[in-house]
């Protein structure tokens, strides 16, 4: 059974890859397979893209390697296409495991044509809407209450449909962030939060964001289970958010889940050398030892459905060649002109915009 | 600079007449280091500003300076960053909170629209809120448009708040001390894009540059181009451009929105006879729009053609067009020629 508000993270995958109890779930080998896959995929995703991010072809990036199993997990937990999501900025690997294509991810951090937020947004910040996936805002917090309004449409249509909202720890401090949760509680609304616990916003730790003990006994407040979970187990993780999102999907109210993880990389590439300024090359290591996607292997290797060399080489090769394509897919298919600014400000476009299109067209044509 | 550049020995209050060459946020750091030397009410807060220095380092290294009781790390929460510098300064405090990106004051604006601009009012002047908010903004750094909005008007709109953004070093580190000592409350834009471009020579001893008060960067006879912030380098490039075809145009940098200078512009325009206006905010209720008023208001008589405007468009700043969002030169003196010529 899983409870709420354990003392200790939720745990299926110990540190060297044993089984924790005997509450693992058959997952057949496929399965399995494809969970690791995800999580590579992802590692590989953020590697290339901080290359390209070298390379002057983006402008923006924010890694989430570390967090692999959390976002995995999540994705694998909820029904893809069925259910919405609210992400926050980091879910790259959120996104690649609901099945959004790399070539999309990879256009719309190039901002070129075939980006399907038309190059509008800062790079990194997707939205696919036939993943349910919402388009990512940078504010901190402030898709916690729509997510909440998205539940609360869910369950006055009578769909069977539930909302996952995701954020950071350091979300949970923003006002935002509390009005929704009570919202969705007082409502019933089938909204399932998750943190993604990786310890620090930006330069601040997670104990000098909150004097909270942990972020998951903030639900008790709001009248809401909190579930604390192990994220660098993408199986503990995948688990608690079937059970819960089943849960929520239930009628039963919304949830709060934490996955506890790290960000290994620097915030974004604004903060290049985190090191340096706040964190302990120490703490690093110490994390970067209870990597996910290692720790899943060494369990593969358990149940004796070891992944062998040449098939990690292929998996990496194949996701830098799918992303090496998506770019250029992107250059060709251009990158979006001044037009761009004006459509989408409103469903029609009003005359006095239509005066400054012609204002820049006139420019253009000089 | 030009001849009529003011001299910083005009405004200094200090006897020190040494300068060093730095840059706009190199000017910032240093204010808000002299501040928090002279006056221990004065304290920093914000996301990232201690041990990190702030995500553009304009407060590195004063956390080691000072310690963490006078320069800190809050939680996440705009709301919470400006509530709690209202609360100090009503208490007798000189809080100076940073807002990570001008982008993210939303989850702060009530408590900087309802209580700090409305506590001395309300209270019958009994109360006051003292504090500032430093936050960079404006756009032309491929920030897309959640890291390059110019929201300056939604609090020039707000009485009670007084409003401040520099162009050069000089006036980034007066404005900000006079900013720190005002007992209003001051939201004191920075514009990002500048804050490594823009150079200049700054005193090193302590100065203000008084709130309100604007400054002619060039003298000129014919046309006068009134701008602020990140657009003034290139309001000072067209001006050099129109002066090679032998147009001699003033160049007023407002640097305070509120209270703005209200005279030096109006004297301009009766001078020039035409005032183009230049910000990269979005036009419509653009701060400019209150200054093309006063001026069609007071100086009709002096005006040889309709008041001209050079703004941002209508529409969420884009992240690839980035460059064609900016007013730039180009813009500018395309609307020059139409007064010229009206
Ligand atoms: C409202 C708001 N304030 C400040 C910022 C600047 N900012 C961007 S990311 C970040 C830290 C977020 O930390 P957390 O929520 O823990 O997520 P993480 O980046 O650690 O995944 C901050 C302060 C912002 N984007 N939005």
């Amino acid at each position: 059974m899983i409870q709420p508000f354990t003392t200790e993270p939720i745990r299926r995958i110990g540190d060297d890859g044993t089984p924790i109890g005997d509450a693992t779930p058959q997952h057949s080998p496929d399965a399995l397979r494809a969970l690791w896959r995800d999580m590579l995929r992802a590692r590989e995703f953020d590697k290339k893209l901080v290359t390209l991010l070298r390379q002057g072809r983006t402008t923006f990036y924010a890694q989430a390697s570390g967090m692999e199993a959390t976002q995995v997990g999540i994705a694998r937990g909820m029904r893809a296409k069925h259910d919405w999501i609210w992400p926050y900025y980091r879910d790259q690997g959120i996104g690649l495991a609901l099945g959004i294509p790399i070539r999309d991810l990879v256009s719309q951090c190039l901002g070129s044509n075939n980006d399907l937020n038309k190059g509008r947004q800062m790079p990194h910040h997707f939205g696919d809407a036939r993943f349910n996936f919402m388009s990512i805002s940078s504010s901190i917090a402030n898709q916690v209450a729509p997510a909440a309004g998205t539940a609360m449409a869910q369950k006055y249509l009578g769909t069977d449909e539930i909302t996952i909202c995701t954020f950071g720890d350091g979300a949970t401090s923003e006002g935002d962030w509390h009005a929704g949760m009570n919202m969705a509680a007082v409502n019933g609304a089938p909204c399932l939060f998750i943190c993604e616990n990786n310890q620090w916003a930006i330069s601040v730790p997670v104990h000098a964001q909150t004097a909270s003990e942990n972020i998951h006994i903030k639900a008790r407040a709001y009248g809401m289970p909190g579930y604390y979970v192990d994220g660098n187990d993408v199986i503990a993780v995948q688990e608690v958010v079937q059970h819960v999102a089943d849960r929520v999907r239930r009628g039963e109210g919304p949830a709060l889940i934490e996955c506890l993880t790290y960000r290994v990389g620097s915030h974004s590439n604004a903060d290049a050398d985190a090191e340096k300024f706040y964190r302990t090359r120490d703490e690093v290591e110490a994390w970067t030892s209870r990597d996910p996607i290692r720790r899943f292997e060494a369990y593969l290797d358990h149940l004796g459905q070891g992944i062998e060399a040449d098939e990690r080489a292929q998996l990496i090769q194949d996701t830098h060649a799918e992303i090496e394509a998506a770019v250029r897919e992107a250059d060709a298919s251009g990158f979006p002109d001044w037009r761009i600014m004006f459509d989408d400000v409103y469903s029609d476009t009003p005359t006095h915009l239509r005066d400054q299109f012609e204002l820049v067209r006139a420019e253009q044509e000089a | 600079m030009t001849a009529t550049h003011e001299k910083p020995e005009a405004t200094m209050t200090g006897t020190q007449p040494e300068t060093v060459q730095m840059n706009l946020i190199q000017a910032v750091t240093q204010a808000l280091r002299e501040e928090l030397a002279r006056d221990e009410r004065v304290v920093l807060f914000g996301e990232d500003v201690g041990a990190r220095g702030g995500v553009f380092l304009a407060t590195q290294g004063l956390q080691s300076e000072f310690g963490a009781k006078r320069v800190f790390d809050t939680p996440l929460s705009e709301a919470s960053i400006v509530g709690a510098a209202v609360g100090m300064a009503v208490r007798g405090m000189r809080p100076v909170a940073e807002i990570q990106f001008a982008d993210y004051m939303g989850p702060g604006f009530d408590q900087i629209i309802s209580q700090a601009a409305k506590i001395r009012y309300r209270s019958g002047g009994q109360f006051s809120a003292p504090l500032v908010i430093r936050t960079p903004s404006g756009g032309g750094v491929k920030g897309g448009h959640h890291h390059s909005q110019s929201p300056e008007s939604y609090f020039t709109h707000t009485p009670g708040l007084k409003v401040v953004m520099p162009s050069t070093p000089y006036d980034a580190k007066g404005l900000l001390k006079a900013a720190i000592r005002s007992d209003d409350p001051v939201i004191y834009f920075e514009p990002k894009r500048l804050y490594r471009a823009a150079k200049g020579e700054v005193p090193t001893g302590d100065y203000i540059v008084e709130l309100g008060k604007g400054v002619i960067r060039r003298a000129g006879t014919d046309l006068t181009l009134i701008g602020y912030g990140g657009v003034m380098p290139d309001v000072e490039r067209a001006a050099e451009a129109l002066a090679a075809s032998g147009v001699q145009a003033e160049v007023i940098d407002l640097r305070s929105l509120v209270p703005w200078d209200k005279h030096l512009v109006l004297e301009s325009v009766a001078r020039t006879g035409r005032a183009l206006l230049i910000s990269e905010a979005p036009r419509i209720s653009n701060f400019m729009g209150e200054v093309a008023y006063t001026v069609q208001r007071e100086a009709f008589d002096a005006l040889l053609a309709p008041v001209g405007q050079v703004a941002g468009f209508d529409t969420p700043y884009p992240y690839v067009q980035d460059k064609t969002y900016l007013p730039g030169v180009n813009r500018i003196l395309r609307e020059a020629a139409q007064l010229l010529s009206y």
